[in-house]
């Protein structure tokens, strides 16, 4: 009985925790401290928090927490309980980094070490989601060695995880 | 066959996973970049925070102490600015026939070996060319001198008389110009000044200003800014608008940091200088209106600003803005009128916008209000305004609109936290319907610093925020321990997250995401236990004399701003030095402030420390060498706290965990 009520106490504070993680990083969008953020900003939160979903999942995730008639605002007390959920089940959680660099590896079939940017910009850019021109730049800004001019994806992989520390 | 739809799998995984981990880092890079700024903007609130609490605390001693007796009275005396009979007090006084001011000037001549430019008045063209380009290259070498104090002084005394003849609130026209140019806070930084000048051109006929207060303190050429600035002004007192901002003022600029670099700049002649500083910025109008269309001024407003009751007033009462004007002691007794006026001026300087409704306090600064979207739209309209721009908070992009686009805040000092944290920006209104046009920019850096990855950015101003952090976190070290050990009562040195958190937010008294700076802060184990002994790594608040404990040691540092604004205040000649007994007065002062108890020897024991040669005088530079924050790197930066090594240092001398290297 002690035990159940003791384990009980344990998820009682982890969710606690997990809920106040979700109001920071809501907070830090919450411009007009009214608990509400813009809608285009939920997929920054959402994945500030740990998560890796693709587009199209954020946008189911969006769909079940606008209002009715969509304001482009999404309300906190809408937000938490969806969030608190995919936090505790563990869902959309991101790619292992030697996932990544096996999947760079294979389609750089000749084993050159790096990809070049047409190469890069191919295959960010034809079928499946969209990933627009804007954040292509920004990726490739970051992602070229600009000695070199090509993508040496190992070092770049490793550079990108360092930041998620 | 099979190994090319193998490619196209892969391809199409590692379009996916790519997509969706580049999305996540740069998500990540966005909180850290907010959380930058949340740090920045709190440290700086929290010292204009500090700034009123210490002007509370003067005024109810004002109200409640007499004023002779042995009491800290002359200090009290010393802190009523507004009160202190300005040396050229001009409502009484006579203008250019005052023997005074030219006897201040003919006691300063220019020596032979003064290198920098020479002014005669009226200013020629060449003159401001002059100083522009030695000022620049002043920049460049620090080794090279400012403006001679001569020069300056007659410099000032020029824009003084010309301020004199302006209104409180002046109307500007693009009826010539066609277009008109905005700048706001430049604090201090020249090269942004410059960069407004190179991209916009120097002020003409053609090609009006206004600049929005705040030019002074916080930067290195604070000096500088405000000459080019006033030269500026006098050669054209028709196309340049200077309005006051909350910095334009002399007890802002004791703690800010504009009279220490008078000081430092302008040595024995520094006190002349700031005297004269302190008038002229009493004479600067208070607000520009364009066209009869737009408002500029550097706060806001509030549901009571009138505009004919703000022209009426005599602004030169407010030698500060943060104090009642005209020597008035007690608040109490000022009349209706008077602290209806006083707020009318707050107000226009101090306030901000906010988009919650209405008109409330501003806690956060503590001076002037928030006002509403609501207050926005009914003081446009009651005016026949479209546009209010202001100034007074600092912007990522440099500009922001808010109301409904009908508050503008233009903020023009660029890297204003740190190297890349913000872009300035300047507007430009043109006819015929006024239409603004931001410029964005980045001053003064190489063109490599410039070229930096949105994520090194980041990670340079990450860096320098956190370090200012750390610096507050120190400060209140012994609070924090005590807080942390409550949460340990075995002595275990680890605590959960969650109690980690709640201490630093209610002994810091900062409302910061600390979850999110949990791990940039402290170490933590794999269950979520902070070693809470890892939040004071690396910096430590050193004081070479020891014998008073820690705790007056960090009382001390954590109130060095306010001491040295104090200091600055007491030394009413401006010579960077006070008496052994005027120190311990400011102590026993701040000490009351605080509520804290440290025993009256103690005091006198450290104001003896601090006076190295014995001579009976303080110095700043000595008080200030008395108390500083060490970076402790230089020892080995491979140790880590462990959990063992933890444990047995606390276990076995709880006490000297928490000392202070002395």
């Amino acid at each position: 009985m002690a035990g159940a009520d003791e384990q009980k106490d344990n998820t009682d504070s982890i969710i606690a925790d997990i809920q106040k993680r979700i109001t920071e990083a809501f907070d830090m969008f919450d411009h007009e401290s009214n608990k509400t953020v813009d809608v285009r900003e939920v997929g920054t939160i959402i994945r500030s928090l740990g998560c890796c979903p693709s587009e199209a999942e954020l946008h189911d995730m969006l769909n079940m927490i606008e209002e009715e008639e969509p304001t482009g605002y999404i309300r906190f007390e809408k937000f938490l309980p969806m969030m608190t959920k995919v936090l505790m089940e563990r869902r959309y959680k991101p790619v292992p980094e030697d996932q990544l660099l096996r999947a760079f590896q294979v389609l750089d079939a000749e084993g050159k070490g790096y990809l070049s940017q047409e190469e890069l910009t191919k295959y960010m850019t034809e079928e499946g989601e969209p990933f627009n021109q804007e954040e292509l730049e920004e990726m490739l800004s970051a992602a070229v060695d600009p000695d070199k001019g090509s993508i040496q994806y190992k070092e770049y992989v490793s550079i990108m995880s360092l930041e998620e520390t | 066959m099979p190994e090319k739809w193998l490619h196209s799998v892969y391809r199409y995984t590692l379009k996916q996973l790519t997509s969706k981990w580049y999305r996540r880092c740069r998500a990540n890079l966005e909180v850290r970049r907010r959380l930058t700024w949340n740090i920045f903007q709190s440290i700086e609130y929290a010292g204009e925070q500090d700034q009123l609490k210490l002007h509370d605390f003067f005024n109810t001693m004002l109200m409640n102490m007499a004023t002779d007796g042995d009491g800290p009275a002359p200090l009290i005396k010393a802190f009523n600015v507004n009160k202190r009979e300005s040396i050229y007090d001009t409502q009484t006084m006579p203008d250019t026939s005052e023997p005074s001011l030219y006897s201040m000037l003919n006691e300063t001549d220019v020596e032979k070996s003064y290198k920098g430019v020479h002014l005669s008045f009226p200013l020629t063209h060449d003159q401001l060319h002059k100083m522009v380009q030695c000022f620049k290259r002043k920049l460049a070498s620090s080794a090279l001198t400012t403006l001679h104090a001569k020069y300056t002084m007659e410099l000032l005394l020029e824009v003084r008389k010309v301020l004199k003849t302006q209104p409180n609130i002046r109307y500007a026209s693009t009826s010539i110009s066609k277009q008109f140019t905005i700048c706001g806070d430049l604090h201090g930084k020249l090269n942004d000044l410059y960069m407004i000048f190179h991209k916009n051109g120097l002020p003409s006929v053609d090609n009006p200003y206004i600049f929005n207060g705040d030019f002074v303190d916080r930067g290195q050429s604070s000096v500088e800014v405000a000459l080019v600035l006033f030269s500026c002004f006098l050669m054209n007192p028709n196309e340049v608008y200077i309005n006051r901002g909350n910095h334009e003022d002399h007890v802002m600029n004791l703690r800010y940091g504009f009279i220490k670099e008078i000081q430092r700049k302008y040595k024995s002649h520094s006190s002349k200088i700031i005297s004269l500083f302190k008038d002229v910025f009493s004479w600067l109008p208070l607000a520009t209106v364009v066209d009869e269309q737009i408002l500029v001024c550097h706060g806001g407003i509030s549901d009571t600003t009138d505009l004919s009751l703000l022209a009426k007033i005599d602004r030169h009462k407010y030698m500060s803005t943060l104090q009642p004007p005209g020597g008035c002691e007690d608040i109490k007794t000022m009349k209706r009128d008077e602290l209806i006026e006083w707020k009318q001026v707050l107000d226009l300087l101090w306030s901000d916008p906010r988009t919650i409704d209405g008109c409330l306090p501003n806690t956060f600064r503590g001076g002037g209000c928030y006002f509403g979207a609501d207050i926005t739209e009914e003081f446009l309209k009651k005016n026949n305004f479209k546009l209010l721009v202001r100034s007074h908070e600092c912007k990522t992009e440099g500009f922001e609109y808010t109301h409904n686009h009908k508050v503008l805040t233009i903020f023009s000092a660029s890297s204003y936290y740190e190297v890349g944290s913000n872009l300035g920006a300047y507007v430009r209104v043109q006819r015929p319907d006024l239409e603004c046009r931001i410029v964005q920019y980045m001053a003064g850096h190489s063109p490599a610093i410039r070229k930096i990855s949105f994520t090194q950015r980041v990670n340079i101003v990450e860096q320098s925020a956190l370090q200012d952090l750390k610096k507050r976190i120190i400060a209140c070290k012994n609070e924090l321990m005590k807080g942390f050990q409550g949460f340990d009562p075995t002595n275990s040195g680890i605590i959960s997250g969650c109690d980690w958190c709640f201490t630093m937010e209610t002994v810091l008294e900062m409302e910061l995401p600390w979850r999110t700076l949990k791990s940039k802060l402290v170490k933590s184990d794999d269950s979520c236990g902070v070693f809470y002994m890892s939040t004071f790594e690396e910096l430590e608040v050193k004081h070479r004399y020891s014998g008073n404990g820690p705790s007056i040691t960090e009382t001390l540092y954590k109130n060095k701003d306010n001491l040295e604004t104090i200091f600055r205040l007491m030394d009413a000649d401006h010579s960077g030095q006070i008496t052994m007994q005027e120190f311990q007065d400011a102590l026993v002062i701040l000490i009351k402030q605080l509520d804290i108890k440290i025993k009256e020897t103690d005091i006198a024991d450290i104001a003896r420390s601090i006076d190295l040669n014995n001579d009976g005088l303080i110095d700043f530079n000595e008080f200030l060498e008395a108390f500083r924050i060490v970076d402790n790197l230089g020892k080995d930066k491979t140790h880590c706290i462990d959990k063992a090594d933890t444990e047995e240092e606390i276990a076995h001398s709880p006490q000297k965990a928490i000392d202070i290297k002395v």
